[in-house]
């Protein structure tokens, strides 16, 4: 039991990327007082800093820009308040009475908060984790972490690569990698479709005729030390390995575009419900998890592939939490939203009885040509919402208001 | 007159709406568009085909140090063929800290009309 | 080129694994002077790092064997090592579990054997006790070892080294042996950095101990290297498991067949299998394995077949002889070579090793006792400097650490909560380890969920910080490069 003072702050968001710098700024425009952001890195900006490439920022300012741009434009926004910003701090617990317990170099203390705003971003999924076998050479990198080590620390990971994974992340990177005289020599990808945007597809591989094999994936790694290639084989149906398909691709690098998933250590510790279809909180209508003051936006809350709307969830998450702060918050009787056929999730899970206008957010689990989808009610079968769409792609977010009043439990589908 | 194949396909991203075009080569040797809901489809598919321009982003380390990055990108698009001479020219740099956020590091790189700027501030 | 001229040393210990180290801190008990050369680049780097990690009872090997001695005299031992070092470990007790009544005969068999040994406390039982003392293990008859325990072998060579270093004992990395001249009672090794002369040899290579024994024209032994493929749950699988389950042995298994094993940090460990390699360095893993450890497991706990692995890992067992070829038991060779004095070869040192160690160190000691002057120390220290980690300090302890050095409040590793200073700590270790796997053993950095997803590029910067440069920064040293340069400049 920690002997020192507690200090305390009315609402604590962790993480000061997208998500986190713009809910700082959320809780304090919206009146609260104490409030304290913290970043374990050195700097503000979360994985933005690593992003120089633009595309960031067409609907928070209107103009398209680089990742570090959008960062310091939020945080000097940030830095126009009277918010405690501690960076080089990580916060290592947190209890569901919201203290947590932070790390750094000017020492290890608690802070009660009376609203805590979740903003931690995600990490990657690994090669482990889809089972990648073979040897375990250097040379293998998650896209992400050689995002790190290039722009960040200007350094070769390698001289021929070859790509997991079609999701932005990876386009991203293999356009880089030939910026810097690495050879990239295959993008593959385990589905029958494109992961990331067609844009990038042209610009970071179709440009440099990087070539791109959908229904395919690296079935094993080779090399002692370094990575030496990578035996590549195309997928049935059920995405499994083709015997037969098998062939060898020469390489020393191979770069994973496989993912991203919530990093929620910290609301496990609080003892947080998490949903297994997003990987992030089961939150309602103003971003609340299941633990009471505790709020969940950005990345950590849903994987999201555009960076305004993290912030827009920021900025709702940390004006719900200075409500919350302020006791303007009671507790309410909630209905559930689930996701029904063609729908991967729909966020917010859940729904305080009786309320109007709400907007969801949601995924759909393949792509998709002239679809309706719509809200309606699990009991009565009333339809609150419905909106055409004549293209939708799993790697879209889309949404979808519900203007009417709310009072049973719904269900988000999309049909063609 | 036979069926013309399609040169290319691409998706216009000038508003939300995002018709997907189809770009085939008429019987004069031009460009015919297909698919567009309003006319700005036209040269934006008749560019992109034709003269596609694109912006690049990298990072520089600053003058004296190994890995102090700052990150850069052009002030807008240049033809496609220019991406690696420009870069050429950027690997060329090394700023002297303070770097600020939107500064000129190389005017009218290669008389392409854009400008290399910081898109961080280093001090 | 003129090879730098270094002392005679006493003994010379080949091979860092956990049975050279054992040997190095027993010999560090005594006035001699000492060296340990090891090829890798770490030390830990060959079986010692690739196996279950659990203190053995016992029974498992035949009475009166080599390997049932030692491993019952070392089962002691290696408890108190574990306490003395600092080096995390647990009695857990084991179930060796029989799916079916007709497998309760092998049950008897094993116990039958423990007995003959001298393993203490060792029951049979019945379905119900099976489940009172692990919940998740099935069967319908069990062996219940109660003395059985788990620790991490990686940690307990690298404490026995330090402790051994601390004593004056010198140990070298990156030093592979590749010629011996024998000649005026003394052995001559050289090493791509230097050669040794010793007047003593304790080859303890594990899975090259005959390649090494065959460079002082010692022809005695082959070993036939059987991997065995692991899996490794994520710690937060759901499942808590408080003792290692094993099936009861395959007859047609060159090992103890496929167990389930937890960690001391709350991961699962499945494996390993049992195949023959061509290549001793050959570590992949395979699908087919892969899926047969799942299945396997299966039958012992039905739960594991849905948790989420986050690693693999293969182990290579230094067999000496060829398991298809029929033969069921090799014991540990333990001996002195008649056609060379002085030099003596531990070889087939496969489970249970790790148990046995102690023992076999103390068995090395006596051989070399009987024909060289011991003298004991009576400086020597037993234990090793060790501090607790960061993860398992309490709150007034973390902030008192980082009051007193603020390198122990910037966090490096964010899924096992690893500070900048251990990461130092470990890097400045008295060996001159500095690949990435030698931070990881000693810090647990990159064991999480994101396997170094988030702290590689961290312990990148701090390898850099510590004079590494970026083209000598390794994954295990080698050609196990991370980087070709600097991209600009």
């Amino acid at each position: 039991m920690m002997r020192q003072k507690i200090d305390t702050c009315d609402v604590a968001v962790i993480g000061a990327g997208p998500a986190g710098l713009a809910a700082a700024l959320g809780a304090r425009r919206a009146g609260a007082g104490k409030v304290l952001l913290v970043e374990r890195e050195r700097t503000l900006g979360g994985i933005l800093n690593q992003c120089v490439h633009d595309g960031f920022g067409l609907f928070l300012y209107k103009e398209t820009i680089s990742g570090p741009e959008y960062a310091e434009r939020l945080a000097e926004d940030v830095a126009r308040e009277p918010i405690k910003i501690e960076t080089g701090a990580m916060v290592l617990d947190l209890s569901p009475a919201r203290v947590l317990k932070i790390n750094s170099r000017a020492g290890y203390r608690l802070v009660e908060a009376r609203a805590v705003v979740l903003a931690m971003g995600c990490r990657e999924r690994t090669r482990e984790m889809i089972e990648i076998p073979g040897t375990r050479p250097a040379g293998v990198f998650t896209a992400g972490s050689a995002q790190n080590l290039v722009n960040l620390q200007n350094l070769r990971i390698g001289n021929q690569a070859v790509i997991l994974g079609s999701g932005d992340i990876g386009l991203i990177m293999a356009r880089r990698l030939v910026f810097e005289g690495v050879a990239v020599k295959g993008v593959f990808e385990i589905l029958p479709w494109v992961s990331g945007l067609e844009r990038n597809v042209r610009q970071c591989l179709m440009d440099f005729a990087i070539p791109l094999e959908l229904g395919a994936t690296v079935v094993e790694i080779r090399g002692r030390d370094r990575v030496e290639s990578v035996v590549v084989a195309k997928v049935d149906d059920t995405l499994a390995p083709v015997a037969g398909t098998e062939r060898v691709v020469p390489c020393d690098t191979l770069l994973l575009s496989v993912g991203l998933i919530p990093e929620n250590e910290l609301a496990k510790r609080a003892g947080i419900e998490l949903s297994p279809l997003t990987g992030g909180a089961v939150v309602d209508e103003s971003l609340m998890t299941s633990a009471a003051g505790v709020f969940s936006c950005g990345n950590v809350l849903h994987i999201h592939d555009v960076a305004d709307w993290a912030s827009f969830e920021g900025f709702a998450a940390g004006a719900s939490a200075a409500r919350f702060a302020a006791g303007e918050m009671p507790a309410r009787e909630t209905v559930r939203v689930s996701p029904g056929p063609h729908v991967k999730y729909a966020l917010p899970q859940l729904l305080t009885r009786g309320t109007a206008g709400v907007e969801w957010s949601f995924r759909v689990t393949c792509p998709l040509r002239n679809v309706q989808v719509v809200v309606k009610g699990k009991a009565t079968g009333k339809v609150y919402a419905r909106k055409k769409f004549p293209r939708v792609l799993p790697s879209e977010l889309q949404k979808i208001k519900v203007r009417p009043a709310v009072e049973e439990d719904l269900e988000v589908s999309c049909h063609e | 007159m036979s069926e013309n194949a399609p040169v290319d396909r691409l998706t216009c991203v000038l508003c939300p709406v995002g018709c997907e075009l189809e770009v085939a080569r008429d019987a004069a040797g031009g460009l015919d568009v297909k698919g567009n809901q309003c006319e700005k489809g036209i040269p934006f598919a008749e560019e992109e085909v034709l003269h596609p321009r694109r912006n690049l982003a990298t990072s520089v380390p600053i003058k004296g140090t190994a890995a102090r990055m700052v990150s850069v990108r052009l002030s807008g698009t240049v033809p496609r063929e220019m991406l690696f001479p420009i870069l050429a020219e950027i690997a060329k740099l090394r700023p002297e800290a303070p770097v600020r956020r939107g500064q000129v590091l190389i005017a009218n790189v290669l008389g392409s009309g854009v400008d290399v700027v910081a898109t961080r501030t280093v001090l | 080129m003129e090879r730098p001229l270094s002392p005679t040393y006493d003994v010379v210990i080949i091979g860092g694994g956990v049975v050279g180290c054992a040997v190095l801190r027993e010999l560090s008990r005594y006035d001699l002077r000492l060296l340990l050369l090891e090829r890798e680049s770490d030390l830990a780097e060959g079986i010692s790092k690739g196996n279950s990690g659990v203190i053995h009872a016992g029974f498992n090997v035949p009475p009166r064997s080599l390997k049932a001695r030692t491993n019952v005299a070392g089962l002691k031992l290696v408890y108190e090592l574990a306490s003395t070092l600092g080096v995390p470990h647990r009695k857990t007790g084991k179930l060796v579990v029989a799916l079916a009544d007709e497998d309760k005969p092998r049950l008897e068999e094993l116990k039958a054997q423990g007995d003959r040994s001298g393993v203490p406390g060792l029951e049979i039982v019945d379905e119900a006790a099976i489940r009172r003392l692990e919940p998740l293990a099935r069967g319908r008859w069990a062996l219940w070892s109660p003395h059985t325990g788990i620790v991490s072998p990686y940690e307990l060579t690298i404490a026995l080294a330090e402790c051994a270093a601390q004593n004056g004992a010198e140990v070298r990395l990156e030093a592979p042996v590749e010629s011996v001249r024998v000649g005026n009672g003394l052995f001559r090794l050289a090493t791509p950095t230097g050669e040794f002369a010793a007047r003593r040899v304790v080859n303890c290579a594990g899975l090259f101990s005959d390649e090494v024994a065959r460079l002082a024209g010692i022809d005695d032994f082959r070993i036939f290297p059987y991997r065995g493929e692991y899996l490794i749950t994520d710690k937060d699988c759901g499942l808590r498991l408080a003792m290692p389950v094993y099936p009861v042995p395959p007859r047609d298994d060159p090992g103890l067949g496929i167990h389930i094993t937890p960690t001391l940090e709350g991961n699962i460990l499945l494996g390993p299998s049992a195949e023959p390699v061509g290549d001793k360095r050959d570590l992949a893993t395979t699908r087919e394995v892969a899926a047969r450890l799942k299945a396997e497991a299966a039958r012992l706990m039905p739960e594991i077949a849905r948790v989420p692995f986050i690693h693999s890992y293969t182990g290579i067992r230094p067999k000496l002889f060829d398991p298809s070829g029929g033969d069921r038991f090799g014991d540990f060779i333990v001996e002195e070579s008649k056609r060379k004095p002085g030099w003596i070869s531990l070889a087939g040192i496969e489970s249970p090793g790790l148990t046995a160690a102690p023992a076999l160190a103390e068995m090395v000691v006596a051989m070399l006792g009987a024909r060289m002057d011991l003298r004991l120390k009576s400086d020597f220290i037993p234990v090793r400097p060790h501090r607790k980690r960061f993860a398992a300090l309490d709150d007034d302890e973390r902030a008192g650490r980082v009051a007193a050095d603020p390198g122990w409040g910037e966090m490096v590793c964010r899924c096992e909560h690893v500070t900048r200073a251990e990461v130092v700590a470990a890097l400045r270790n008295p060996f001159g380890a500095r690949t990435l796997d030698a931070v990881k053993r000693r810090t647990r950095c990159g064991m999480g969920r994101c396997q170094g997803g988030f702290c590689a590029p961290r312990i990148v910067e701090i390898l850099q910080d510590e004079g590494v440069p970026v083209d000598r920064i390794t994954k295990r040293g080698g050609g196990s490069r991370l980087f070709y340069g600097r991209l600009k400049g």
